[in-house]
């Protein structure tokens, strides 16, 4: 390996770690642990309405709430003005009920704000996938 | 920079960026002792192993599947345990798909007669009916659909509302609630009979009824939908011990749980230990008050506390069908000590699968009986209610689940106003022991209920092992 090789080795590695989130260093669970532990049984990865009872959750950045095509949504979720972001994700999965009266996501959360909030940043970062869960 | 420190240098690089990536498996590691192969531990299990513990389940029955069981040894497998898979049941459909267990909608199940009062009564003949001593404006009203009445008044709109403490402050009794909301005596009566959220109307929770509406309510579209197992729902928890790598140990009932700091250990029937970092327990509070545990006394009393609900099936198979030369439908909703029977079809024959469904009370006179005899009573009680039915249905089982020691009923009840002080409490963990099982969920209850309970378990398990 050259001197420059390995310049660009650390860079990309250094890149690598700001990108990471600090959990990756600490003992949490990570974004996508709890996507399997609290999203997945009911939401694929993909932009594709399948068998499962809730909407897909990929390409979910900015995405208009109720919009996937194929999926029927309840009239109140339908109606919101809700734009996905972070702090709009961590509202919906703190309390889907109280943020959207009248929707229909039946879930009462387990998780921790912290996880919450790191489960949204992974969601949010993810580009559709088609590979099943 | 050395050959050999800038070797050092890039492995140290490469360990920094697999940090990164942050892999689901290996994140959590340590022993997991999973107590109970129902649906709500086998859930558990397959979620701890994904993030990477070593898991054993320990079953006291001789098959997995809990308070899911289908009679494979009666023609057309009916369901002795849980028995449909409701539309919203996301948890359940998701894993079966994922398993290859197939799932198919149910037979249509035959149309309902009444017999009330000693009456025959054919649904459209209940309005005029003698037996039908409702006011008028209730009486056009099957005693089947009597309890809708609630709905107006319901409270409940939202998955956790039920756990509300001002709504359990404010709940009573389903007896007395109906009466405050005007129910008439005859339509309270009515509704008890049948009634599958309280042994008995006196102590029924009226926000558990609330309950069971509001969950109707708010099912839409598709969800409005059940499905089945094709095979028997018994092949869900079958395929999901199948899934897991780590042992499923059938007829291995645990005696006694301990704990300290670092591990918790159990004592087996058999008398072999096991140690753990974590326990799931998921035996239905009936089955979980007679394992020797030292545990808080408020956390036993709790324990103690919560009534299950009493549950008693005859299944019959049927060779023709009996009830046409009379013009009846097959099945029957009774006011008498039958409670409901439910007839549908056996796919592909000309068969037919009958289930003579007691619930609540009524129960306990059938309970107190030799297994024989109480079959033997049964039979008595529905050759008179359908003479014609002799020579044309066979025994296939009867299932008794107050009596099952793993089971101590089929599901839990709160009585008014309980399930705000005792459910939290019942759910929280216990040092390193986890607790599921349906009577520990939140948003749903029954099967699905169980694999989200498993679900939460597996997400504490995770947090204190990783």
């Amino acid at each position: 390996m050259t001197g420059q090789t390995l310049v660009k080795a650390v860079i990309t590695a250094a890149a690598f770690l700001t990108l990471a989130p600090m959990s990756s260093l600490a003992d949490e669970l990570s974004g996508e642990a709890l996507y399997g532990l609290a999203c997945a049984a009911c939401h694929n990865p993909g932009d594709q309405v399948d068998h499962r009872v809730g909407p897909p959750l990929g390409n979910l950045n900015q995405r208009q709430a109720g919009s996937v095509e194929g999926y029927e949504y309840s009239a109140a979720l339908g109606a919101s003005t809700i734009r996905w972001n972070q702090a709009e994700l961590t509202g919906w999965i703190l309390d889907s009920d109280q943020r959207v009266p009248g929707s229909r996501m039946v879930y009462n959360n387990q998780l921790t704000i912290t996880e919450i909030q790191r489960l949204a940043t992974w969601l949010l970062a993810k580009q559709a996938e088609s590979k099943p869960y | 920079m050395h050959q050999f420190s800038r070797r050092r240098f890039i492995q140290s690089l490469a360990a920094m960026s697999s940090l990164a990536v942050t892999p689901v498996r290996g994140q959590v590691s340590g022993r997991v002792v999973v107590v109970g192969a129902g649906l709500s531990g086998l859930n558990a299990a397959l979620h701890l192993e994904h993030l990477g513990c070593d898991v054993t389940v320990l079953e006291a029955r001789d098959r997995v599947g809990g308070r899911v069981y289908t009679l494979d040894h009666v023609a057309g497998h009916p369901e002795g345990g849980g028995n449909i898979f409701g539309g919203s049941y996301g948890r359940v459909m998701h894993t079966a798909q994922q398993l290859g267990v197939a799932l198919r909608k149910p037979p249509r199940g035959l149309p309902s007669d009444f017999y009330v009062r000693g009456q025959i009564i054919k649904a459209s003949e209940w309005p005029e009916a003698q037996a039908n001593r409702l006011p008028d404006d209730w009486r056009d009203l099957l005693p089947s659909r009597l309890q809708g009445r609630l709905q107006p008044s319901n409270p409940l709109m939202a998955t956790r509302n039920w756990l509300d403490p001002a709504l359990n402050t404010a709940d009573q009794s389903a007896l007395d609630g109906m009466r405050a909301l005007g129910f008439p005596e005859e339509a309270i009566r009515l509704v008890g009979v049948n009634n599958s959220y309280g042994n008995r109307m006196a102590d029924t929770s009226l926000l558990s009824l609330y309950r069971v509406r509001a969950e109707f309510a708010r099912l839409t579209g598709s969800q409005l939908s059940f499905t089945e197992a094709e095979m028997g729902n018994q092949r869900l928890p079958e395929a999901m011990a199948a899934a897991l790598k780590g042992q499923v140990r059938l007829n291995t009932p645990v005696r006694r749980v301990s704990q300290d700091q670092d591990r918790v250990s159990l004592v087996l029937d058999n008398g072999e230990s096991i140690e753990a970092d974590a326990l799931v327990m998921t035996a239905p509070l009936p089955a979980l008050s007679r394992i020797e545990w030292p545990m808080p006394t408020e956390r036993r009393r709790l324990i103690e506390s919560v009534e299950y609900h009493k549950v008693l099936q005859a299944h019959l198979v049927v060779e023709a069908p009996y009830w046409e030369k009379r013009g009846q439908g097959g099945s029957w909703w009774t006011d008498g000590q039958l409670g409901r029977i439910f007839v549908r079809p056996i796919p592909g024959t000309e068969r037919f699968n009958l289930t003579v469904w007691i619930n609540g009370d009524e129960c306990d006179a059938l309970d107190a009986m030799p297994k024989a005899d109480c079959q033997a009573e049964i039979m008595k009680q529905f050759y008179a209610l359908v003479p014609d039915a002799k020579g044309a249905v066979s025994v296939g089982d009867v299932v008794r689940w107050s009596t099952d020691p793993y089971a101590g009923g089929v599901w839990s009840l709160w009585r008014p106003g309980q399930a705000a002080k005792v459910h939290a409490a019942l759910r929280a963990p216990l040092g390193r022991a986890f607790f599921a099982g349906e009577h520990s969920a939140v948003s749903y209850r029954g099967m699905e209920g169980a694999m989200e309970s498993g679900e939460r378990a597996a997400l504490e398990v995770a947090r204190m092992l990783s």
